[in-house]
């Protein structure tokens, strides 16, 4: 009669967890839904990089925005920040970084080169604004900065 | 840039859930429970080494392996206390289980771009399997499904998924939109030829769960890319018209049926397996009565179809609710990997899958319970049998390659 009692409290448990774990894999669901939702909306960073291209005419695979904080590496190799297995990028195709406040851009010596609203980079980097066109391979991108980042660069 | 660190909580429980299980089967002198406790060890390393490869190597969704490391933790332990050889084979099945799983991971990923062409393949090799089944197959109660120790339905299935997924599938055409009208409809009338072979095999071995599942991947598809609302209801009329065939004429599914239709009424007969399931599930309650208390009597096939019975008599309504929703989070995680895939041959792969292992979880639970006629077919993971373990666990290491294959180019650059 023991035995059955501590067998059915154990049992209990054994269900506690299981509910449990099932509790921390939603849970862990429902932070990876989050962070992809700020990556879409933008909120956390302070710029990011809106795709213009529809997606569906790309074969292949390509976030919709992208975050940029202090310095991203655009490419198609390994080691990238924002990695994009596009056939016309080079491995590591061009830097988006901030410098006191201001973001620049530059080419890292690519293929296919980098397009700042239509025109190539050359050698230098060069400062992005908000509203920017940014072309990479065969992917276009709009630089977004939030309001209050360009403002008060504008009151400067 | 990957922030993201591994996180343990998930293995935590479930060796946690493996140790208490492994102290009820001493509590109850379960006389193999020291080899049990041995082997179960071996299987909590096993999974920590493949979670940790899954997460290092970024092979996609990490909860899809957990997740069927836990159910195959409970059916381990619940098959266990019934019969302590079986629990032994389940364990070392799971370890097999987890080498197909990679296996079919990594087969999966290197093929990738020829498995959409091979439809005859599919079809040849699952008509060279049922053939060899009906010629060679050995008959255990009532099907004639067993060939040399395996079933084969359980890899066919997967066969059968990934035939249609390459019928059905439309690769990405620029400029035309649409396919003409004669593309279409030989695409319709091909999987329909299909999958009425694969039925018709299926109606001779007698195997009513599986061909029920093979039925409903196939309305599935033709829901999902069918494109045609005729044809789509034609088929449902169809399977309707070919079940109330079946239920006249086939004495077989009739015994069914009737069981169904009242199972107490007819306890000496067609209803004695319903009813002792009924009375079993009644006799758990809220709680259970505890694992090794159950009092099963002469249920049929315990250790395998029947496995959801013992979990609602031994671990209550709490726990049999607490083993759907892993089913939920699992089949969930399979739609989610559809959406997100951008390849259009693995989308419908992954669609088809997830519905075999959501809709196979549905007949045995539902028919169990008495939802719908009793077909026998194994609850994936949990149901004793090596078969069922390795291939369901081969369906989600495509499911895993499908995933991890996100972020590449999609292949129809050649």
């Amino acid at each position: 009669m023991a035995e059955q009692l501590l067998s059915k409290v154990l049992t209990f448990f054994f269900v506690l967890i299981i509910y449990l774990f099932i509790f921390v894999i939603i849970r862990m669901i429902y932070m990876d839904i989050r962070i992809m939702y700020k990556k879409k909306t933008g909120n956390m960073a302070d710029a990011y990089l809106k795709l213009i291209n529809l997606r569906r005419n790309l074969d292949f695979y390509v976030d919709e925005s992208y975050e940029i904080s202090d310095s991203e590496i655009i490419g198609r190799g390994k080691k990238c920040d924002i990695r994009i297995a596009d056939s016309y990028l080079s491995a590591k195709n061009s830097r988006i970084f901030k410098h006191s406040g201001k973001f620049y851009i530059e080419d890292l010596d690519s293929t296919n080169g980098t397009y700042l609203n239509g025109e190539p980079l050359g050698d230098m980097a060069v400062e992005l604004l908000d509203g920017d066109k940014i072309s990479l391979g065969r992917s276009n991108f709009l630089f977004v900065l939030p309001k209050s980042t360009s403002d008060s660069k504008r009151n400067k | 840039m990957n922030k993201k660190t591994l996180d343990i909580r998930p293995l935590l429980l479930l060796f946690l859930l493996n140790a208490l299980g492994i102290v009820v089967l001493i509590i109850n002198k379960n006389e193999a429970s020291q080899d049990l406790a041995v082997l179960s060890s071996i299987m909590c390393v096993v999974s920590i080494i493949a979670y940790v490869i899954i997460a290092k190597l970024k092979l996609g969704d990490p909860y899809l392996f957990i997740i069927v490391s836990m159910l195959s933790s409970v059916g381990i332990i619940m098959v266990s206390q019934l019969n302590s050889e079986a629990g032994k084979k389940q364990l070392i099945w799971y370890i097999v289980g987890v080498a197909a799983f990679f296996g079919a991971l990594w087969v999966y990923r290197v093929l990738n771009k020829r498995l959409k062409k091979l439809t005859l393949i599919y079809y040849m090799g699952a008509v060279v399997l049922f053939t060899a089944t009906l010629l060679f197959g050995t008959r255990i109660h009532g099907a004639k499904n067993w060939l040399f120790g395996v079933q084969p339905s359980e890899f066919i299935r997967i066969i059968y998924v990934m035939c249609l997924a390459s019928v059905f599938f439309e690769p990405k055409s620029k400029g035309k939109k649409k396919l003409s009208k004669s593309a279409k409809w030989k695409k319709l009338f091909v999987s329909a030829f299909i999958a009425g072979t694969c039925a018709l095999f299926l109606l001779l071995q007698k195997e009513l769960g599986t061909l029920l599942v093979f039925g409903v991947v196939y309305l599935v598809y033709l829901y999902v890319y069918g494109d045609s609302k005729p044809f789509l209801v034609l088929n449902i009329l169809a399977v309707v018209g070919a079940a109330l065939f079946a239920v006249t004429v086939f004495s077989h599914v009739q015994e069914r049926v009737i069981g169904w239709r009242d199972p107490l009424g007819t306890y000496e007969n067609e209803g004695y397996q319903i009813s002792l399931a009924l009375m079993a599930v009644a006799s758990g309650g809220f709680g259970g009565r505890g694992i090794g208390n159950s009092l099963p009597g002469n249920l049929y096939a315990l250790e395998s179809d029947s496995i959801f019975v013992v979990i609602c008599e031994e671990l209550g309504l709490m726990g049999g609710f607490a083993v759907l929703m892993l089913y939920f989070v699992l089949v969930y995680r399979g739609f989610k990997i559809a959406l997100s895939t951008t390849n259009p041959f693995n989308k419908a792969v992954s669609v088809g899958l997830s519905v075999a292992i959501g809709i196979q979880t549905f007949i045995i639970v539902g028919g169990i319970t008495n939802l719908i006629p009793l077909t026998g077919i194994t609850l994936p993971f949990i149901s004793a049998g090596g078969s069922s373990m390795v291939s369901t666990f081969m369906i989600v290491g495509m499911l895993q390659a499908i995933s991890s294959m996100k972020g590449e180019t999609s292949d129809e650059l050649e």
